[in-house]
């Protein structure tokens, strides 16, 4: 579904992606993991559309059409997701109302009729009992004074009512405790299926004991090294990236 | 300065009392506020002194649309006169400020005495010149009315006209209305809406006073309402300045007695062509009192706006809380906004704060929910409907909110050429 070819991107005059090369397939998890500064967010970023990188040159196929030449809207309604790392607060919009916006603009999009309220209403309970998450929650004003644990959940509830094609999740781990960490984990296993795929950045192997990649990629210097299957995020947990990086440099 | 034939028209007018000659004479003298004066730097009406202008307004009647929701009472001042369609609630009284002083003879030495701030405001002198005898809305002592009463102004003309009104709302002691004042036009002509509203607000009163600004682009509006506040008297007062070419707000609180609590909230929303200008000032001249403002403006196309807090706190005003806050959303980069708290603090043992705040919608904001399938269009009106809902959320009655805030919305929307699904 998603195919990266000769990726780079750069902010300003820094290339901080450097001929990335990435072929992602429906039912595939993939971990994209490295040392900090390797360009692991930025990826997730340019995927998803965020405005400061300039991409220089490659090209991204997602369902054959053109990734790049969308907007982060359209790309959302074309069935990506990305869960932020540091969720924004978007003050005086509750969950619920910002949910329903995006459900209604993205069948739109699609050329389906809008959801009335009453669907709606079924449609959270079933998801909100799905990433087990409290309706309480939902009525505040989306992400405001949410603890860490809260917006990654409420991230989750958001995958999970929006049901993409393909959901990155960029270091979804980081800021959690374990319990959360199992919730989160839990969440998006269940949202698996044979016709999505999932994207995970982490810098840490602990989030893959709960969600089992089929392919581990590892970045360094704005480009794919090493990749390989699971046992190679064991081998980093245990070795660190340094002999990944020594052979290269 | 005003043009000569201009001064020689208004010098034809007759009739006028000795006080109305005397201030007439200031207005001369000063003509049209200009970007010269500290107090309308930002917001000059130089243009104003070149006009043709028709001094006498027409008499009009005009059938008034009832609103769906409760009302105690209607009162309309049309170009400058004031009646009530129907009868008013028993312990209310609309009647000319002469009889009400006749009737009220103690109260006129205190009124003499009230000592408003009055710099560079011309505008006064003009409406104070051609202004005699006007209504006075009195409410009586203990009256309290749930109900709000609308007040429908209104100004009109078929040529260049200057309007005055000028009203005068006493409330007694332990007395309480919610006044809601929509105020409109009804002219492709320039017009001048010179509009004076003084309210006397006894002990223990409570006042809610609302104004919804919506006025077409022909309309200059220039409203001054100065509020004298007694011990222990509470106003929450809203002003929501929607439409008009250009729309300045003096709006002045004169706190003279202990434990009183004066709420200011108010929001401003320009567009293209647009200019508003709030300028308050909370005079607190007595100890134990409390004020809190809160303004918010969204500014759209090429808009103006201004906002001057001023905040006295006199020598005798110990165990004063004043606190002030403004903030603006710039939602186009050719809009323009002029904040100046000003706080002149003399007592020691107070607590002031203020801040202000003009500022674009975050770029991190719009793309968290772009990137949810939100349009950059949807996304900036749900952040701008959020940001003007704090204010709006704070009118109780819940008829005139949903009325303010879907006209609050039209607008924003109109003017960004937006719309939510």
């Amino acid at each position: 579904m998603l195919s990266v070819k000769n990726l780079h991107a750069r902010i300003g005059d820094k290339e901080i992606l450097n001929g990335i090369n990435l072929e992602v397939h429906a039912g595939e998890v993939h971990a994209i993991m490295g040392p900090n500064g390797s360009g692991k967010s930025t990826l997730a970023s340019v995927l998803a559309g965020r405005s400061d990188y300039e991409v220089s040159e490659g090209s991204v196929e997602f369902f054959g059409k053109d990734l790049l030449d969308l907007s982060p809207e359209a790309r959302a309604a074309e069935g990506l997701f990305l869960a932020f790392q540091y969720p924004v607060e978007i003050p005086g919009v509750s969950t619920t109302n910002f949910m329903k916006s995006a459900i209604n603009e993205i069948r739109a999009y699609r050329g389906q009729d809008a959801m009335d309220a009453v669907q709606f209403l079924k449609m959270f309970k079933e998801k909100m009992a799905y990433v087990n998450i409290d309706q309480t929650l939902l009525s505040r004003a989306l992400n405001e004074g949410f603890s860490g644990g809260e917006k990654k959940r409420n991230e989750i509830f958001q995958m999970a009512v929006l049901e993409p094609k393909l959901a990155i999740l960029d270091e979804t781990d980081s800021g959690l405790d374990i319990d959360a960490l199992r919730i989160v984990a839990e969440g998006v296993n269940k949202l698996k299926t044979p016709q999505n795929a999932t994207i995970l950045v982490t810098h840490y192997q602990r989030l893959l004991d709960y969600i089992i990649p089929d392919f581990v990629h590892v970045l360094y210097k704005g480009k794919i090294v090493k990749s390989g299957n699971k046992d190679l995020a064991l081998e980093l947990e245990e070795r660190g990236y340094d002999w990944i990086i020594s052979a290269l440099d | 300065m005003l043009e000569k034939t201009l001064v020689d028209s208004i010098k034809t007018i007759d009739s006028l009392t000795q006080a109305q000659q005397l201030a007439l004479g200031k207005f001369i003298d000063k003509g049209f506020p200009t970007s010269k004066w500290e107090e309308w730097k930002y917001a000059s009406l130089k243009h104003l002194n070149e006009r043709d202008w028709k001094w006498s307004p027409e008499k009009l009647s005009v059938d008034f649309s009832k609103p769906q929701w409760k009302h105690s009472a209607i009162i309309q001042t049309l170009n400058g006169n004031t009646h009530s369609e129907g009868a008013l609630p028993q312990g209310i009284a609309l009647l000319p400020m002469s009889e009400f002083m006749a009737q009220n003879p103690a109260f006129d030495s205190v009124w003499k005495a009230r000592n408003p701030i009055l710099d560079q405001n011309s505008l006064y002198d003009l409406n104070e010149a051609l202004v005699n005898d006007h209504a006075v809305l009195w409410v009586k002592k203990g009256v309290k009315i749930v109900e709000p009463l609308l007040h429908h102004y209104l100004v009109s003309g078929q040529q260049d006209t200057a309007v005055q009104s000028k009203l005068f709302i006493y409330l007694e002691e332990d007395s309480e209305i919610t006044w809601f004042e929509q105020q409109r036009s009804e002219s492709s002509h320039a017009i001048l809406s010179n509009y004076v509203q003084e309210i006397w607000v006894s002990k223990n009163a409570h006042l809610t006073l609302i104004k919804d600004q919506d006025l077409q682009q022909s309309i200059t509006h220039v409203d001054h309402t100065f509020i004298f506040q007694q011990e222990s008297s509470l106003v929450d007062a809203f002003t929501f300045s929607i439409n008009a070419a250009y729309l300045r707000n003096n709006l002045h609180f004169y706190i003279d007695g202990p434990q009183v609590v004066s709420n200011l909230n108010g929001l401003y929303i320009p567009g293209e062509d647009q200019l508003m200008d709030t300028h308050s000032v909370v005079d607190h001249r007595m100890p134990h009192s409390e004020s809190n403002e809160l303004y918010k403006g969204v500014l759209m196309g090429n808009a103006t706006g201004v906002f001057n807090g001023k905040i006295f706190v006199r020598p005798d005003a110990q165990k004063t809380n004043a606190f002030q806050s403004c903030k603006n959303v710039l939602a186009s980069d050719r809009a323009t906004m002029n904040t100046k708290p000003q706080l002149e603090i003399w007592a020691d043992d107070v607590k002031c704060s203020h801040g202000t705040t003009t500022g674009q919608l975050s770029d991190e904001a719009l793309f968290y929910m772009r990137s949810r399938g939100i349009s950059k269009a949807t996304a900036q009106t749900l952040l701008l409907l959020a940001f003007v809902q704090q204010v709006i959320d704070k009118l109780e009655h819940e008829e005139i909110r949903a009325e303010l805030s879907d006209k609050i919305v039209n607008k924003i929307q109109a003017s960004l050429g937006l719309t939510l699904l």
